[in-house]
């Protein structure tokens, strides 16, 4: 089959095209993708030599970055964030969503409510930590009821089973006709 | 390994009942022909005359509605590397550099990966061979059982130069190649461009291929700006892929009458034979 493997020149749907309009590829052999491609082009031409388009990158900063960078300037960030928990807020997403409450009430300048949003946001920590101390003492007070087996609940029945298991041997034993215990009386 | 697929090849398309592939394309469109009476009765059409007639639709096989632009959000699709490794011609993509990090554009991944996965599901519909590429270790057993979920072949490993290039001298046969490469990250390495690459682009073998920030998207026939390093994103890929291909198979069995993909059972039968 006629073919040209110049990939430098043209894109392969020309290649083909030229050799279909020549008459050295047979319509017969036309690739399977040939008519996909005419009906489907796809948005640039995948030549090699394809120029670079000459487009900025702009950059991507957002309003509130001015006051996150003061914030983590001045505060040492202490807390550790899972990427994958997407509920729960970071220490510094409840800051700037005070201090975004804060100044569209217009009252007060940014140092002022720089500071009154640090307190509040102290403030609204403190009555996490809390109540989630009291969810979780109601929490274990309450009994557990596990229904799947995870790893936690599979070392917890792991240390209960044991000395279940020995209450079972004694009878066993017993049924053997054979004290142990006398055997190393002297 | 690409070899032995390829001699296995007949057996496999025998197993999961679909006509035996011939050597070259023009054959199957014979072939579909001369398939048994029953096949005529309820499809009197030829299946070369409804090929042109989907081509007509502009989403025949429905896959703009296989993803969202949040999907591709929740699977990390938009983190690029670095600016310092940045490909001029991938520019036009991006949406901005966030501190020194290149972020994709999602609603240009999203048109150019509908348009991509169209091509896909035209070429599993026309019963090419699709064979996927990636030579990130992370995510190559992925890519492999995706490969043999929709039927196809996978390549994830060194490539030995001439595969394509020099196939009939080096699997000592007249070789069928395949129709379409799909590239879940087209570099060997951070420094080099996959060679498959260049030699689809030489044995005039369409491309769909993941280009990330650092990539060189001109070879690639249909380019899908977005981040080809994460699990997560591959398997996006992978799954989109494959339902694509799935799609465009199942359609042609419809319309050619033919009983219907059992995929689950193609599939732990293929496995049981690799082992």
């Amino acid at each position: 089959m006629a073919q040209s493997r110049l990939e430098k020149i043209g894109t392969i749907f020309t290649r083909v095209q030229g050799l279909l309009r020549a008459g050295a590829m047979r319509p017969e052999d036309k690739p399977i993708w040939y008519d996909v491609y005419a009906a489907f082009p796809p948005k640039a031409e995948p030549s090699f030599d394809r120029p670079a388009a000459v487009v900025p990158i702009r950059n991507i900063f957002y309003k509130e970055d001015v006051t996150r960078a003061k914030l983590h300037k001045q505060n040492k960030p202490s807390e550790t964030i899972s990427l994958f928990d997407h509920k729960r807020q970071t220490q510094s997403q409840q800051f700037l969503q005070i201090y975004g409450e804060l100044e569209s009430q217009g009252a007060l300048d940014d140092q002022k409510i720089y500071e009154t949003a640090l307190d509040l946001l102290a403030e609204q920590r403190q009555q996490n930590k809390t109540s989630q101390t009291q969810n979780f003492e109601e929490s274990f007070n309450e009994p557990v009821v596990e229904h799947k087996s995870q790893l936690l609940s599979d070392f917890q029945v792991a240390e209960i089973k044991p000395p279940a298991e020995k209450t079972k041997r004694e009878p066993k034993d017993k049924a053997a006709g054979v004290n142990i215990e006398s055997l190393f009386k002297d | 390994m690409l070899r032995k697929s390829f001699i296995s090849l007949p057996r496999l398309s025998q197993l999961c009942g679909v006509q035996r592939r011939f050597q070259t394309t023009h054959a199957a469109r014979v072939e579909s022909e001369a398939e048994p009476a029953v096949t005529a009765d309820s499809e009197p059409e030829d299946i070369a005359v409804i090929e042109q007639k989907i081509l007509k639709h502009p989403d025949y096989f429905n896959v703009h509605n296989l993803f969202t632009v949040r999907d591709l959000f929740n699977a990390r699709v938009h983190y690029g590397h670095k600016e310092g490794s940045l490909d001029d011609r991938m520019r036009p993509y991006l949406y901005g550099n966030r501190l020194g990090h290149l972020i994709f554009d999602l609603d240009k991944t999203a048109a150019h990966l509908r348009d991509a996965l169209n091509f896909v599901a035209h070429i599993a519909f026309r019963d090419g061979i699709i064979l996927f590429f990636n030579r990130n270790a992370l995510n190559s057993h992925l890519v492999e059982q995706k490969a043999l979920e929709a039927g196809e072949f996978s390549h994830t490993r060194f490539w030995r130069g001439g595969i394509f290039t020099n196939a009939n001298v080096q699997f000592d046969a007249v070789t069928r190649l395949p129709d379409l490469c799909i590239f879940l990250n087209t570099q060997n390495n951070v420094l080099s461009q996959h060679t498959a690459v260049r030699d689809a682009a030489k044995m005039a073998i369409p491309t769909v291929g993941i280009v990330d920030s650092n990539c060189n998207p001109n070879l690639i026939t249909y380019p899908v700006p977005g981040n080809d390093d994460s699990p997560a994103a591959v398997e996006l890929y992978c799954n989109l892929f494959k339902e694509a291909i799935l799609r465009g198979k199942r359609k042609r069995r419809e319309l050619l009458g033919l009983p219907p993909l059992e995929e689950k059972l193609l599939a732990t039968r293929r496995q049981r034979k690799t082992k």
